[in-house]
């Protein structure tokens, strides 16, 4: 109930008709369903565009970090390398560093080769993120996994590669799906390299449209309300769907085999 | 296995390593050795492609403006509390979750939803929730007459601190429930029969049996928490910026803010080095106090 109530909270005030909305005492259902604030949203605020550059951000990152991650936390697993363990602590490391602390750096850096206030800037970076992370949930799920599992394939004369695609990967494909949602979900939510990189009304993605609603005086609470569900939807659905996954996931990921 | 062979094997490794490192050695580490350089220059949005070495001075603004402290306690309270309670809401909910009952996949799913969620938005719609004027909490407790007239959660700097601490708390609550549900699962059930012989009680097993096998989970987590929430600006963000006159400013909001409104970029550095520098002391104090053996990747 509580965790589930600012939710319910904040839909009713996206529906509501915009004289409902501030009353004191707080009117809590709205004496009619309305869609003026979703309306508004798509055809003032030019949301429907956001909404497909978060798409396009979150989406891309998410596929190609999986893939790469995919690979490296295959190739650390099976080899003996000292190199291994260094790499391992090195991504374990990146993924402490908060995306603010790094963003001014790669802000002069990718401004100088032209990449800021374009997409392709903001997914390089969170396509990075999502494979630092990525990989070591990878190790976690490939350590659980005997290596005769693609010894036959290897002697048939596979490369590493084609063993990893046609053995592994089918196996595993719940853990890439757990890969997956995560880095969709953080892609998704990231936002102050979103703000700082993206600054054109075109270019903006969904959480950059919220900062800049705040920044706007006389914004109405329904709309605002209806930008946070439209907000939050896809990540409700990608828990959804891949709870299970991301949980088992992140606790073997995180903490020990 | 023939030596062409082995080689042959290395080098696939190595192309299947080479998309992750160049892209984890391009987008994060080089720019981390970058914002070190940074934080001893002059750089604004004026002058981004002649940037000015300046020496300290930069730490130097910093460190000396007298809000400093005061933004440090701010970042203590909102880790320590926000934490601290995280930590044993996280517990409790793990504990009533791990006996099986009906609906509990459901209801784990209900319960674990906000941690997949934008920590901005949930900052904006907690704002409203708690707004001064035409916030339901506000409506709520009135109606239940708890309060006479309405509170100012955010605007009020008496309360702002405590509101974004409360929400924090309810955001991270089931990141550690996750965690320590999973630790629970692993506890061997001999373990809980062996006391019962022995005539242990609910108590007993609680801090004999479960805490100590626990614990490793808890010092881990606590760690991963601790860093993520000191650098974990967005609700504030969401819901006052640091405001009202600074009382719910912390380190990372402050980066932020230097960033957005003064454009001042090595000052922003400067502060971010601080702030790494202060998370390294800290994991390093953390993990000799807790015992090195017990964190384990």
């Amino acid at each position: 109930m509580v965790a589930l109530f600012p939710l319910i909270w904040t839909f009713l005030t996206s529906v509501k008709p915009p004289t409902e909305v501030y009353t004191f005492p707080v009117k809590y259902f709205p004496s009619r369903f309305t869609f003026e604030g979703y309306r508004y949203l798509f055809s003032f605020a030019n949301f429907g565009r956001y909404f497909v550059n978060s798409m396009i951000v979150s989406l891309i990152p998410a596929s190609l970090s999986t893939i790469f991650a995919t690979m490296a936390g295959y190739v650390l697993t099976r080899s003996r390398s000292r190199l291994t363990g260094i790499i391992l602590i090195i991504f374990f490391f990146v993924q402490m560093l908060p995306t603010y602390l790094i963003m001014i750096p790669q802000f002069t850096m990718f401004s100088k080769m032209g990449l800021t206030n374009k997409l392709s800037g903001v997914m390089i970076i969170y396509t990075a993120f999502g494979t630092a992370f990525g990989t070591i949930m990878a190790t976690a799920f490939f350590k659980r996994v005997p290596r005769e599992m693609e010894e036959a394939a290897l002697i048939d004369g596979c490369t590493p590669f084609k063993a990893l695609i046609k053995v592994v990967v089918p196996v595993f494909l719940p853990s890439l799906g757990a890969i997956f949602s995560f880095s969709f979900v953080n892609s998704w939510n990231e936002i102050f390299t979103a703000v700082l990189f993206l600054h054109s009304d075109r270019k903006m993605t969904v959480p950059v449209a919220l900062y800049s609603f705040v920044s706007k005086a006389g914004i109405q609470w329904n709309v605002m309300a209806a930008g946070i569900v439209v907000a939050l939807i896809p990540t409700i659905l990608v828990f959804a769907v891949a709870q299970r996954f991301i949980i088992s996931g992140l606790t073997q990921g995180a903490l020990k085999e | 296995m023939t030596v062409r062979k082995r080689f042959k094997g290395r080098l696939w490794a190595l192309w299947m390593l080479l998309p992750a490192l160049v892209f984890v050695l391009f987008v994060n580490l080089y720019p981390l050795l970058r914002g070190g350089v940074i934080s001893f220059q002059k750089l604004t949005v004026f002058n981004l492609n002649r940037p000015r070495f300046i020496g300290w001075r930069n730490y130097d603004e910093i460190l000396s403006d007298p809000e400093f402290l005061y933004i440090l306690w701010n970042t203590v309270l909102w880790i320590g509390l926000s934490v601290f309670f995280q930590l044993v809401l996280g517990f409790l909910l793990a504990l009533l979750l791990y006996k099986p009952f009906r609906g509990r996949g459901i209801y784990m799913g209900l319960v674990f939803y906000p941690w997949a969620l934008s920590g901005f938005a949930i900052g904006l719609l907690w704002s409203w929730i708690l707004n001064g004027q035409f916030g339901i909490l506000n409506d709520l407790l009135m109606r239940f007459h708890l309060i006479k007239s309405p509170v100012n959660f955010l605007s009020d700097p008496r309360y702002a601190l405590f509101s974004v601490i409360m929400v924090n708390i309810w955001y991270g609550i089931p990141f550690f429930a996750i965690m320590i549900l999973a630790a629970l699962q692993s506890i061997p059930k001999e373990l809980y029969e062996a006391a019962e012989i022995d005539g242990a009680g609910r108590l007993t097993k609680l801090f004999k049996v479960t805490l100590p096998y626990v614990r490793p989970t808890i010092v881990n987590t606590v760690l991963l928490r601790v860093i993520w929430v000191m650098n974990f600006p967005d609700i504030i963000y969401g819901m006052t910026r640091g405001g009202p006159a600074g009382a719910t400013n912390i380190l990372s909001v402050e980066m932020i803010n230097i960033v957005y409104y003064q454009n001042n970029y090595g000052k922003a550095s400067a502060l971010g080095m601080i702030i790494t520098a202060i998370l390294l002391l800290f994991t390093v104090f953390y993990l000799s106090f807790t015992e090195r053996r017990e964190f384990q990747l």
